[in-house]
């Protein structure tokens, strides 16, 4: 979440990559740093550690959605 | 009815909970109660206690607690992360009411709230990691006396107020200041009991050297408080033998043992300050060796080490991430260990590791005890 503070402060197209254990703290730390709707992706829990197959197939999930949030385009399923 | 001064930042007060019985008077910005107990259990359901029973920060105990430091209540030692509250020496001093301090504890406290607010202590990610760590106060110079900080037999168990307190105060005013609640702010796993008070003076009188804080620049006539990022202490047995020659060499290894501890962070990530505790016999072996606190740390660099295979074979994840390096020294330099004197005389020092994470990897920092501004405040 601070990794995304930091890009969205140099003007960089930002999405914070958040796991639904540590989405309300995401909904803290974006508040606190002044950016409550900074974009965020939510992830299962945990990542770290699932396996090299279930984090490709996380990405093959998530990765379009994630650029086309990053070039401006309309949010497709993602939140 | 019972008026109570907020603890918290004037920008993130808490909403009412479920059992409070407190109303915001908006004309002074207090609350108010019906009863003390009424107030507790408001401060309790709005978690703005560590769990415990507070001292209920009326106006009066606050503005005496304020008087006590001689300074403007609303002059700002900075923003506290991770919620990134003022920490005004009003909002310290209703804490350290909270907390049970006295007048005689503030200098203190508001100097551990200096130490762990300069931003290489990186406190707002240390609130939110997942790691248990916590901020060790030590407590050097006549700060000591003046706050009656315990340094001998159970420094840092119960009993001791001046610890109790000056070390839930910082915690109270990382609660509701900085904002940190477990579970949506503190992500701590699982946390560790100095999680609500962790604070001991360093018991200079039973030292063979010279108090600590001498090693940050302080003289001997200042007071300081030295903070680390530390986890729960780890306990280390050794019995000297005067006839052995190896002795301080034997000790030195088995702290180099715990400090290279292959499940902490520090073996992992080969930095981040750590602590050692020497009880004062475990001080007199080393000293009769003729060892200084300098040469102790340059020992101990070289004995906190694991062989690489060690980490990859357990963490993997962890060793991919080095060079080709033979050994993991769990201590990147000498100056990132703190070495102090204190407890009682006998088999045990500690070792407390640390986070070793966050921008500047979990540094040491301190901040001096003013106690030329303190005013006393006679007892009611």
């Amino acid at each position: 979440m601070r990794d995304g503070i930091e890009t969205a402060k140099r003007g960089l197209p930002t999405v914070a990559l958040v796991t639904e254990e540590f989405w309300a703290q995401g909904d803290f730390v974006a508040g606190a740093a002044g950016m409550p709707d900074l974009p965020r992706q939510q992830l299962p829990h945990p990542v770290a550690g699932s396996g090299r197959q279930a984090m490709a197939d996380l990405a093959d999930r998530i990765a379009d959605d994630l650029i086309g949030r990053l070039r401006g385009q309309p949010v497709g399923t993602a939140s | 009815m019972t008026a109570l001064q907020p603890a918290v930042d004037d920008q993130s007060t808490p909403s009412d909970g479920p059992a409070a019985t407190a109303a915001d008077d908006a004309a002074d910005g207090l609350l108010t109660a019906t009863s003390e107990e009424a107030a507790l259990e408001w401060l309790h359901a709005n978690r703005c206690t560590d769990g415990l029973p507070v001292v209920i920060p009326t106006p009066e105990r606050v503005e005496r607690m304020v008087l006590a430091s001689g300074l403007d209540g609303d002059l700002s030692l900075g923003e506290m992360g991770p919620g990134g509250g003022a920490a005004t020496v009003a909002k310290v001093a209703a804490n350290a009411v909270m907390a049970g301090a006295t007048p005689d504890h503030l200098p203190v406290i508001l100097a551990a709230v200096r130490a762990v607010l300069q931003p290489e202590f990186d406190l707002g990610e240390m609130q939110s990691t997942t790691h248990c760590t916590a901020p060790l106060v030590i407590v050097n110079g006549r700060a000591r006396q003046w706050a009656r900080v315990a340094s001998g037999s159970g420094a840092l168990g119960p009993g001791h107020r001046a610890n109790a307190s000056i070390g839930r105060a910082l915690r109270l005013t990382m609660i509701n200041v900085g904002m940190a609640r477990p579970g949506e702010s503190d992500m701590a796993l699982l946390g560790h009991p100095g999680k609500f008070t962790y604070c001991l003076g360093e018991a200079e009188e039973a030292s063979p050297w010279e108090p600590q804080h001498l090693d940050r620049g302080y003289a001997p006539d200042q007071s300081a408080v030295t903070v680390v990022g530390a986890e729960p202490p780890h306990s280390v047995i050794f019995s000297g033998d005067a006839d052995d020659p190896d002795s301080a060499e034997r000790l030195l290894a088995t702290l180099g043992a715990v400090l290279a501890n292959v499940g902490s962070n520090n073996a992992h990530f080969r930095c981040g300050a750590q602590t050692v505790v020497l009880n004062p016999e475990h001080a007199a072996v080393l000293a009769a060796a003729g060892l200084d606190r300098r040469q102790i740390r340059e020992r101990l660099t070289e004995l906190a080490v694991n062989p690489t295979e060690r980490i990859a074979s357990l963490n993997p994840t962890f060793a991919g991430r080095a060079d080709r390096a033979t050994e993991f020294r769990a201590v990147r330099d000498p100056d990132d260990l703190v070495i102090l004197v204190a407890g009682g005389s006998g088999l045990y020092s500690a070792v407390m590791p640390s986070w070793a994470a966050g921008a500047h990897h979990n540094p040491i920092v301190h901040a001096e005890v003013v106690l030329d501004q303190a005013c006393e405040v006679p007892l009611r």
